[in-house]
Formats: structure tokens, C-alpha cells, sequence
């Protein structure tokens, strides 16, 4: 393999297709993996304080949901979102992008499985010191969550947290099985147009690497500003 | 004021407290002395429902935190359906009401037309003289070993967030502006933190302070409600020595200003010298109490004895 002419085809490539890379993959992966995690972290939190509810039952579902999420792998669940979701709202059927939402509803919920984990367990690492001395002051429970434990509980959550956010991300590629003009969907499409596999999964990869890195950056920042609050 | 009344406390198979009756006088200073796992700490605790009685009453200011007991109301006891049985049966009715506290005898099933006069009335006595535990939390402040300093919010903050909280809460009766509450809440705040001599702390954080300082801190976060009576659980215990005499002062300067104290301490020099009574627990009850000469200088139980002769 001649790395020069690989060199240059990446070049070429870039110059040519960069539109299906960076405008069509990129902003889709990233709007898809900000779903994921935006609603996946609201949802997760929801999960996280009924499995923390005295409620048995509510607990019990929860707790079956997260586990067969937790227990079978994305790629199944994407398959059995895009072909259950359509089956029991047949009104999806006449949606032009019917495959990415139910590729995002996919996400999401795999998503919140995982955070509601990452919550509990950042919730329950808050000293129970905490809540019994806003109990005290005659502060009620909702309160004493939104001020004091919440608070302090995002703090432990953050970089669980950001760690989820990077594997949505690389996540998001499985859709690409759907077509679903994803980055991956992209390294697809210019692939199957030049057939230079090499060249693209490089350019692809880099991408990949470089949104992860400058997120995890970013979240680095975020978490020294909450720590230096305390 | 405050009285506790028959407080059982079981964790699982473990009872903590068997039977535990006291009643807390207005400004009167209680130390509750005794060895540990004597169950101090849980009867303490119980005062403000942070733990739940097993069975039992809690009684603050004339109103019921807990659920009715039956047991402690004649009334019910008689209203029941066993109770009836027995005297329909030839039971003098005092023989009747003893027998049943004693074998407890209420967890009898009976059906639902038989208990309705039984329940109707402890629904009535319960709606009568019950009020809701936050509420009731306002009137007694606590304070606790390890401090519990909010540790996400600054001192000035931790000392001003159950009173704005709260005033938030209740606006419509008041009628103030939110300004008017953080405003008075932080007057507040800041005099009380003068009379303790760390103003300057105000705007820190708690985990820069040191363990005297955030004791002070959290007595006076719970003086900030303008509580009616005082829960001290064992405040010291988690300080370095030359610390403790700070936090001890400002609890014997807040005895002399009147305020309403129960302290749970190993402090003896303290108890005997701040405290009008002194209770000493051990294995779940009360196994003696008095004034302070009385249960130091003079001991009358073995195991108040054998204490004694360890920790002084």
C-alpha cells in the first residue's frame, strides 16, 4: 500500500465530499447523540427517583426495563424499535424519516437505562448527613432533593455522565444500519461511490475522534468549574 | 413541651429502645448520658421523627407527630371490639383495659363493622392533634456530630436557606416580597454569624473550615429558625480536643439565654454543670435520672455506677 496515493485520495475525498461528512453526518450524529443523552439523562433521572420511590411495583418495572436494556445489545434494540415502533403507531408509516425517530427513541432509551444507574449511585453517594440535616430545618423532601442533594449528586454524576454522552456518540454509528444519514451512513455512501474503504473509514474515524475529544474537553472544563464551586 | 411517650424502636431483630417515656420541660437543659448503642442517640433522633418509632408517641407543643398508638389512649382501648368481648364476658372494665395493653391484644382481626366505632375514633383524635412533621421541624433545631453542613452552598447560604425556604413557602399568609424574606433572612444570618465571631466566613465554603467553626456554624443554622427547643446529638464527639471548648460555650452561653436543650454527650464536665437533669440510658430505657449532684455524686443503680467509674 502506497501511503502517498492514500494521502492524496483522503485529500481528494475531503475536498469532494466533505458536505456528506461534515453537514449531513456530523450534524446528524450530533443531533441524534444530544437527544439520546438530553432526554436519556431526563428520563434516566425519572427512572432513578422511581427506583428510589417507596413504590414496589414501580420499582419492579423499572428495574426489568433497565436490566433487559442493560442485558441485550444495541444493535437488537435499534432492529426492534424500527420494526415494533412502526407496528404499534401505524401513523409512523406515513412519516418520511419514520427510521430515525424510531432510531432515536432507540437511543434514548438505552440511554436512560444507563444514566438512571449513574444517577441512582450519584444520588445515593450524597451523605445521608445531608438529607437528614435539611429534614431537620422542616425542610420537605422535594425540597431538600432540588437544593441540597442534587446539587451535590451532579457533581459525582458529571463525569459518569460525560462518559455516557462519548459512547452515545460512538453509538449512534450502529444506526447507520438504518441508513439513517449518520456519520457512519456517510462513510457508507462515499465509500460505495469510489471504493476507497481505507481512505473513508480514516476520514470517519478522525471525525469520530476528534467530536469525542473536543467533547471530553469541553467536560473537563465543566467539571474543574464544580469543583472549584466547593 | 416536648415528651416522648412509650417509644419503642426496632431496627429488624435489633430493638434499640424498649419503652422509652420522657417528657422535656420549657427551657430546661436534659444531657442524656450512657454507654454506646445504649440507644441515646435513636431516643434523640425519635424526638424529630429522623427515625421512626416502632411504637409509641411524640408529642411537641400539644400536637402528635406519630401515629396515634392505641395503647396509650384508654378511650380506644375501650372503644375496641376485644375490649367489648372481654366485659360482655363478666371482665371488671379496668382488668379489661390491662389485660389487653399487656398481652397486647389489638392486633386481633375483627371485621370491618366491629372496628368502625375504633377506628372512627382514633381517625377523630389523630385529625385532632396531629401536624405535619415539617412543620413541627421548624420548632426543634438540631444539631449533629458530623456537623451536616450543606456542602454545596456557602455559609451565609446554609444558614439562610431554610428560612428563605420556608418564608417562600408560606408568602400567601405573610404577604412579603421575596426580597423582603432573602433580606431578613440575611440580617439574620450575618448577626447570628457576628455573635459566634465568623462574619468573615460568610461567603466559603464549609470544607474550608474547621470542625469547632462548622459546629458553631450548624448550631447557629439551626438557631436561624427560631427553633423552640434544641436537639444535640453528641456535638463534640467528632471534634479535635482543643475544639470542643468553643462548641461547648456557645451551648452553655445558649442554656443561660433560656433555650429549651436536649443534649446526648459524653462531655460529664458538661452535663454536670450546664444540665438541670440528667438521664442515664442504658440498653434501650432509662435507668436513672436526676439532677445532675443527684446521678453523679450519688448513684443508686450497678450499671449507673459502673459507668460512672469508667468515664470519670
Amino acid at each position: 500500500m502506497d501511503l502517498g496515493i492514500m494521502a492524496k485520495n483522503i485529500v481528494d475525498i475531503i475536498a469532494k465530499y466533505w458536505k456528506v461528512f461534515l453537514v449531513e453526518g456530523v450534524s446528524n450524529t450530533l443531533v441524534l447523540s444530544f437527544i439520546a443523552v438530553f432526554f436519556g439523562t431526563v428520563i434516566g433521572a425519572l427512572f432513578a427517583l422511581g427506583k428510589m420511590s417507596p413504590v414496589k411495583p414501580l420499582q419492579w418495572i423499572i428495574t426489568a426495563v433497565v436490566e433487559a436494556t442493560r442485558g441485550t445489545p444495541m444493535l437488537l434494540q435499534l432492529y426492534l424499535y424500527v420494526f415494533l415502533l412502526p407496528s404499534m403507531i401505524p401513523s409512523l408509516n406515513d412519516i418520511k424519516n419514520a427510521d430515525w425517530i424510531c432510531v432515536a427513541v432507540a437511543l434514548v432509551l438505552n440511554s436512560a437505562a444507563y444514566t438512571s444507574e449513574i444517577i441512582r449511585s450519584g444520588i445515593e453517594a450524597v451523605d445521608k448527613g445531608q438529607t437528614e440535616a435539611s429534614r431537620s430545618l422542616g425542610l420537605g423532601k422535594v425540597t431538600t432533593m432540588t437544593s441540597i442533594v442534587l446539587p451535590q449528586a451532579i457533581k459525582n454524576i458529571l463525569p459518569a455522565l460525560g462518559n455516557e454522552f462519548i459512547t452515545v456518540v460512538k453509538e449512534t454509528s450502529l444506526a447507520s444500519t438504518f441508513f439513517i444519514g449518520d456519520l457512519m451512513t456517510s462513510y457508507l455512501k462515499v465509500k460505495g461511490i469510489n471504493y476507497l474503504t481505507m481512505e473513508c473509514l480514516i476520514i470517519t474515524g478522525a471525525i469520530y475522534f476528534i467530536l469525542n475529544f473536543i467533547l471530553s474537553k469541553i467536560l473537563v472544563v465543566f467539571e474543574r468549574r464544580m469543583k472549584a464551586r466547593a | 413541651m416536648l415528651s416522648i411517650k412509650n417509644i419503642y424502636k426496632n431496627f429488624g431483630d435489633l430493638k434499640v429502645l424498649k419503652g422509652v417515656s420522657e417528657e422535656i420541660e420549657q427551657g430546661e437543659v436534659v444531657a442524656i448520658i450512657g454507654p454506646s448503642g445504649s440507644g441515646k442517640s435513636t431516643m434523640l433522633r425519635c424526638m424529630n421523627l429522623l427515625e421512626t418509632p416502632t411504637f409509641g408517641e411524640v408529642w411537641m407543643d400539644g400536637k402528635l407527630l406519630t401515629p396515634i398508638d392505641p395503647y396509650l389512649h384508654e378511650e380506644v382501648i375501650k372503644a375496641s371490639n376485644t375490649f367489648k368481648k372481654m366485659v360482655a364476658g363478666g371482665m371488671e372494665e379496668e382488668t379489661a383495659v390491662k389485660e389487653i395493653k399487656e398481652k397486647d391484644l389489638l392486633k386481633e382481626k375483627f371485621s370491618a363493622a366491629e372496628g368502625k366505632e375504633y377506628g372512627a375514633l382514633m381517625k377523630k383524635l389523630y385529625k385532632e392533634n396531629y401536624i405535619d412533621i415539617n412543620f413541627a421541624r421548624r420548632d426543634m433545631g438540631m444539631v449533629f456530630q458530623q456537623f451536616n453542613l450543606f456542602n454545596n452552598k456557602t455559609i451565609k447560604e446554609n444558614i439562610m436557606l431554610a428560612p428563605v425556604k420556608i418564608g417562600m413557602q408560606s408568602r400567601k399568609q405573610t404577604g412579603l416580597t421575596k426580597q423582603e424574606i432573602v433580606a431578613a433572612a440575611e440580617s439574620k444570618a450575618m448577626e447570628l454569624l457576628k455573635r459566634i465571631g465568623l462574619e468573615s466566613k460568610a461567603d466559603v465554603y464549609p470544607s474550608t473550615l474547621s470542625g469547632g467553626q462548622k459546629q458553631r456554624i450548624a448550631i447557629v443554622r439551626a438557631l436561624a429558625m427560631n427553633p423552640k427547643v434544641m436537639l444535640f446529638d453528641e456535638p463534640t464527639s467528632a471534634l479535635d480536643p482543643e475544639m470542643i471548648g468553643e462548641v461547648l460555650d456557645l451551648m452553655k452561653e445558649l442554656a443561660n439565654d433560656g433555650m429549651t436543650m436536649v443534649v446526648v454527650t459524653h462531655e460529664m464536665g458538661f452535663a454536670r454543670e450546664v444540665a438541670d437533669r440528667v438521664l442515664f440510658m442504658d440498653d434501650g430505657m432509662i435507668v436513672e435520672q436526676g439532677s445532675p449532684a443527684e446521678v453523679f455524686d450519688n448513684p443508686q443503680s450497678p450499671r449507673l455506677k459502673d459507668f460512672l467509674s469508667k468515664v470519670l
